[in-house]
């Protein structure tokens, strides 16, 4: 504590600024909210609150109330904050202050409403208002809450001959009855605001008026300790150049109640140690600020300079979990290594064999030979089509049996052949043709209609849900409901037919047709999110400019979404999580990390499996999972190897191959052939579709492929699967097999100790310890009279096991 | 009232003890003395009622306008096709969708002017009516009957919430449901039955071992698989490692108890009685319900539906992949208004109806106009739940929606009001707290809402 402290006290002695440094305050309502900072070089450390005192060099241009700079007259003066270790200074501008001023509906009066609540979803803001009087949810219509705020209730709301009577004022502020109560005081700034805004005749918003460019937010970064307190400050910047300041009705929200809590003011509270967000919301414009809290005990130096590190993944990982004081775990053993990269990458457990002859190996580069290995074998190809097969939702639930397989077929060689991701996208996003030759085409049938197109191919390829900004403008992210009609537009013109063979549909582009804006009733010029806009009579196919914008280096969003899911695979967590829940108020856990892996993913062309291999080869991925005391409760920053449960059918075909009895996969009757089996020795991880009888996947969270969501696996422990495990006849079936390895076994007159020797570099892919060895063979030993059976429950043991049962 | 506050305060400051910590204290919850059990020891010290709670949620939500709360006087594009009927209460009409509802009006007490604030998707909905809360700033609330079981633990080897038939699956909005135990944990989830127990061959996936599986061999694999995990002890700090142990012990006991065996087996049950509650999966639901309320389940979650795609459910839009309001008279109506009469007449003639609230939730109603595909769509200004047993008076209407039945017209209910509802019937005071993340005091219901009153 007392080393905090001192620290603590450091950071204080390397100085202070006060925030902004420059500002200007335009005209006699502006006003600016100070912030005096301490800083270790660029990095925040905290407000300082006490015993501040703020002059101005000239009231006669500005003055300080509290901590808000007023102006007074035109010209230029300097703020000067003296605390009891310093001083900081900031220059103010005033101008302005001699011309007339008027409120703008569009920038002043709308936050308003927005901070207040009277826009939220809960009041006005929801779909069918409240009460009679509905706004915009935040005020994203501007023209048609001006006509319902002025033209609507007989002209009450906005009282021009008597401002004072409007309900507009009378209703926040308790005058007369409010359900949503009393928002704000008649003393209020922005009682002042509205009523002058009134007063001043209630101009509309006007197509001259400054529209909102972007926000920024002090301090970006901070470095708290907990139970700090940090005031945030938020600016608003105009397309006109000029800059409000917007703490005072911006809204907050925190992305980790555990680590950091705003409040309505903009103040945070640190609640606990790791990191967390705090979003700033202004006119559909958001900011985040980072709050870190490093843990309590900071290790040494040396553990981090003299730490292993193999690439630029360690670098960055160190560099994080040293500012947060997280020591990192040692390497893994090779046994733990070899496991761990066999199921992260191929899905499958190494034999007995593999892992003897590992362990046997003493070459300095064992671990990337094997590295290279696994990424050129054909599981690869098995496991990754499955993956790709969630995203895309490959499934005979809704396909024909035929279209489902062409489907599969088309991702399995892809796989294969290692398509970059960017050509990969582009082939799915620009299908076209039947889709039985094209099995990509199929992306269309599953999504009929262009609303739902655009809503999974932005999941599924930029990680990020765009669907609220469907019926507003999204709350949490910065996307509008314009730019949602102009994207789904891409879409519109994307058509199927049935085609002459069974199952399969014919997938083109028709030269008309347009998806229409509900807001506005008219089509949007189509325009890739962040792209630039096609002209409506563009003879074009849109997807191929859709297809040009999600690939191209200047969108930061596709190269990170896939790096983050690949990352997520290996690490068992997302730097974002969860994987597809990226938005700018999600922030990574390491953004740092992730843009320099999709630098990386970029400068290799997309090439997937050399980014695997960087991966796969870095220290941070190669860590034991045994954490440290300092280490243990942190699992997003990547310390230590995070265990988790292996995934259904992981799980499933390694009960097959360590049993050596085969799982036998019948088709669902729902569709497609009903009762088809398909042979046996077919793993779970090559089956193309989910449409699978299967009590075991199911209960091990296979996911059903009916909306491209991270969400539909599970990898969640449950009643239902210890239960199974012990009683279903999912693994019982297996031991009791005829022919399967525990027969091997005892058919080549081993003795109990090699059973258990076997049973374990088999299953857990180390040989047991010597405790484990005698108590097991013991436990065989008292088995007289039915060895059989009593090598049947060693299995059982060992592959119920957490051992087993987890990736580690 | 529980004073988990300064303890949960506590245990971080002075102690260094992290929520993990404490969490993995709670999985260790079924073995004896430990913080969680200490708190539900208080709890228990002061019962003011251990009653129990089957909460039927009406996935996809049903029309408030066509079932609950008809509008004769309403044009026919807001009326919708049905007849207003008469029922054993004076002061409640249905539609001629519930006749058997009609029937048991005295029993159960309609509340007319549920809304909710949230996004018009099914999971916020489902979130609020299971929790009290929507779930922000990465605190996912525990359900209802997941708090319980933190509070109360079990009453016997059989778990103290079960989930019938299965947890809702996705409904759209990709957002969890709020239907399991939340930032308590997962060692507080339900118990899912994950079968339908109207199948002819049903019974609990695996609940018992296989038959050539003796006590010995169970003796046996349990050692077995004990040596093999005791010595390995490198990713003990996962809690999912530490929760698979703990379902292991778990599934030892239930397999081996003849209670739990008895409580799931529906043959036991006479074919008459079958029938009465109708031999669908809904219907059987709610015979399995009342069979493990009889043998100590506390509280039973019977979903009537688990998604609102391809299947014929109350999610009535009018267009496919959805259901239409035929769908729902033909299909969904008949079937629900068996299974729910037969249960009330079942638990009171039983006289388990008083110490058993029952309460029909949904996570929002349905628009007061017919869309042009003829279907209703999301509407969650307005709609109707209702409650019976456990101490709730029948026969009675509470709140009132506008002439189209569109918003409240007198007393407005909330999700939380509905929650705070459930914990008083069950006993539990709703200023009790909960161990929230970072070992924040959690209220079981945000201070200062209220349970409705009116029922009692």
């Amino acid at each position: 504590m007392s080393l905090l402290l001192a620290l603590l006290l450091a950071a204080a002695d390397d100085g202070a600024s006060l925030f902004p440094p420059e500002f200007t305050l335009n005209g006699p309502a502006a006003r600016q909210t100070l912030l005096l900072e301490a800083r270790r070089g660029d990095l925040h450390t905290g407000a300082i609150r006490d015993a501040v005192a703020f002059t101005s060099s000239d009231p006669k241009v500005v003055r300080v109330e509290g901590s808000l700079a007023v102006p007074v007259g035109n010209g230029k003066a300097t703020i000067t904050a003296t605390y009891p270790g310093g001083s900081a200074t900031s220059t103010v501008v005033v101008v302005d202050m001699d011309k007339p001023f008027e409120h703008s509906f569009r920038n002043h009066v709308q936050p308003i409403l927005a901070r207040f609540g009277c826009s939220s979803g809960a009041c006005h803001g929801a779909a069918a208002g409240k009460s009679g009087f509905k706004l915009s949810l935040r005020g994203y219509d501007d023209e048609g809450d001006y006509a319902t705020m002025t033209r609507h209730a007989l002209g009450r709301r906005v009282n021009l001959e008597d401002p004072g009577r409007s309900l507009l004022l009378l209703k926040p502020t308790g005058a007369v009855p409010h359900k949503g109560g009393v928002r704000f005081g008649t003393d209020s700034r922005e009682y002042a605001v509205l009523s002058e805004w009134i007063a001043a005749g209630a101009p509309g918003p006007r197509k001259e008026d400054p529209r909102i460019d972007h926000l920024s937010i002090v301090p970006p970064h901070v470095v708290l300790t907990p139970g700090a307190e940090q005031q945030i400050l938020v600016r608003a910047h105009f397309s006109d150049g000029s800059v409000r300041d917007a703490t005072p009705w911006a809204k907050y929200t925190g992305s980790d109640s555990s680590v950091a809590v705003p409040d309505e003011e903009g103040r945070i509270k640190v609640t606990g140690n790791g990191e967390g967000s705090i979003t700033a919301w202004y006119l559909s414009k958001i900011a985040v600020a980072t709050v870190t809290v490093p843990y309590a005990n900071i290790p040494a130096p040396e553990t981090f300079t003299q730490a292993s590190r193999r690439n630029f993944i360690d670098d960055l990982t160190l560099e994080k979990l040293k500012e947060l004081h997280l020591p990192p775990s040692p390497a893994a053993g090779d046994s733990e290594f070899l496991r761990r990269a066999f199921l992260d990458t191929i899905g499958v457990l190494p034999t007995a064999d593999e892992t003897r002859s590992f362990l046997k190996d003493a070459g300095a580069d064992k671990r990337d030979r094997v590295i290279d290995a696994l990424l050129a074998r054909p599981e690869f190809v098995d496991y990754w089509t499955h993956r790709w097969g969630d995203l895309l939702l490959v499934s005979s639930k809704k396909l024909p049996a035929p279209a489902m397989w062409a489907y599969h077929a088309w991702i399995r060689n892809q796989v294969a052949a290692n398509t970059p991701w960017d050509r990969f996208a582009r082939q799915v996003v620009t299908a076209r043709g039947g889709t039985i030759e094209n099995g990509a085409g199929s992306f269309f049938v599953l999504q009929d209609d262009p609303t739902e197109m655009a809503e999974t191919a932005s999941q599924a390829f930029l990680g990020m849900s765009i669907q609220c900004a469907r019926c507003h403008n999204h709350p949490m992210e910065k996307w509008t409901n314009d730019q949602y009609y102009a994207f789904a537009n891409l879409f519109a013109r994307v058509r199927a037919k049935s085609g002459t063979r069974a199952g399969d549909t014919i997938i083109f582009t028709a030269p008309d047709g347009e998806l229409i804006q509900p807001l506005t009733n008219r089509p949007r010029a189509p325009q890739p999110l962040d792209g630039t806009a096609i002209s409506l009579d563009d003879p074009r196919d849109r997807r191929e400019a859709l297809a040009d914008w999600l690939v191209s280096p200047e969108n930061p969003y596709f190269s990170r979404a896939i790096v983050n899911r690949v990352w997520a695979n290996f690490l068992g967590r997302g730097l974002v999580e969860a994987v597809d829940d990226m938005r700018k108020t999600n922030p990574a856990s390491n953004d740092r990390l992730l843009g320099a892996l999709a630098a990386h993913l970029a400068e290799r062309k997309f090439d997937l499996k050399a980014l695997m291999r960087t991966i796969l080869q870095s220290e941070t991925y190669q860590r034991s999972s045994q954490p440290l005391p300092g280490n243990a409760t942190e699992k997003r920053f990547y310390s230590h190897y995070y265990p988790r449960r292996v995934m259904a059918e992981v799980a499933l075909d390694a009960l097959s191959q360590v049993t050596g009895a085969p799982t036998e996969f019948k088709q669902a009757a729902e569709r497609g052939p009903a009762g088809f089996a398909y042979p046996l020795g077919w793993r779970a991880l090559q089956l193309p579709d989910t449409n699978i009888d299967s009590y075991f996947l199911k209960s091990f969270g296979r996911p059903d492929r009916i909306i491209t969501c991270e969400c539909e696996r599970t990898a969640a422990p449950s009643m239902s699967q210890a239960l199974h495990i012990a009683n279903g006849d999912t693994l019982n079936q297996k031991l009791k097999a005829q022919g399967n390895r525990i027969g091997k076994l005892l058919g080549d007159g081993r003795d109990d100790a090699a059973i258990v020797d076997e049973a374990y570099l088999a299953a857990l892919c180390r040989p047991p310890s010597a405790e484990e060895k005698s108590k097991l063979v013991a436990l065989l030993a008292d088995a007289k009279d039915n060895r059989r059976e009593a090598v049947e429950d060693l299995f059982w043991g060992i592959l119920s096991s957490k051992e087993f049962l987890f990736n580690h | 009232m529980l004073s988990f506050s300064s303890k949960g305060a506590c245990l971080r400051c002075d102690d260094g003890v992290s929520r993990r910590d404490f969490l993995q204290v709670g999985a260790l919850a079924g073995l004896g003395l430990t913080l969680p059990g200490l708190l539900r020891a208080q709890e228990l010290a002061k019962p003011k009622d251990d009653k129990n709670c089957i909460l039927i949620f009406n996935l996809g939500a049903p029309s408030q306008l066509d079932l609950f709360d008809p509008k004769p006087a309403a044009p026919a594009e807001i009326r919708g096709p049905f007849r207003t009927i008469k029922t054993v209460s004076p002061d409640i009409e249905l539609t001629e969708l519930l006749p058997m509802h009609a029937t048991i009006a005295d029993k159960f007490s309609l509340v007319r002017s549920c809304h909710h604030t949230a996004a018009a998707v099914h999971d916020t909905g489902h979130q609020m009516m299971q929790t009290g809360r929507l779930f922000t700033g990465g605190v996912n609330t525990p359900h209802v009957g997941s708090a319980l079981q933190f509070l109360r633990g079990s009453r016997n080897e059989l778990p103290g919430h079960v989930i019938l038939p299965e947890p809702m699956g996705p409904t759209g909005g990709n957002m969890p449901h709020g239907q399991d135990a939340g930032f308590l944990g997962k060692s507080y989830d339900p118990f899912e039955l994950n079968a339908d127990p109207s199948k002819k061959d049903f019974k609990v996936p695996d609940l018992l071992p296989p038959k050539e599986i003796g006590e010995a061999r169970l003796d046996r694999r349990r050692k077995m698989r004990d040596a093999v995990d005791q010595t390995v002890r490198d990713f003990e700090a996962s809690e999912n490692a530490s929760l698979m142990d703990q379902n292991f012990k778990t599934a030892f006991t239930l397999m081996t108890s003849t209670r739990a065996r008895e409580a799931f087996d529906l043959t036991k049950e006479s074919d008459r009685m079958r029938e009465r509650y109708g031999m669908s999966r809904f219907g059987q639901c709610c015979l399995l319900a009342r069979r493990l309320i009889e043998a100590g389940v506390r509280f039973v979650t019977v979903n009537t539906f688990i998604t609102v795609f391809d299947e014929i459910t109350w999610d009535i839009h009018g267009s496919k992949p959805f259901t239409s309001i035929q769908g729902m008279k033909d299909i969904v109506a008949p079937m629900y208004d068996q299974g729910y009469s037969a249960l009330i007449e079942d638990l009171s003639q039983r006289g388990l109806l008083d110490k058993t609230l029952v309460c029909n939730l949904a996570e929002f109603g349905r628009t007061p106009r017919i869309n042009p595909a003829g279907g209703r769509d999301h509407w969650p200004q307005c709609w109707t739940v209702y409650f019976a047993g456990g101490g709730v008076k029948g026969g009675r209407v509470v709140g009132r929606s506008d002439d189209i039945g569109a918003y409240p017209a007198e007393r407005p209910v909330n999700p939380s009001e509905v929650v705070a509802t459930i914990y008083k019937a069950l006993g539990v005071d709703i200023e009790t707290h909960l161990p929230g993340p970072a070992a924040r005091p959690y209220p079981v219901v945000d201070f200062g809402v209220s349970p409705i009153k009116e029922l009692f």
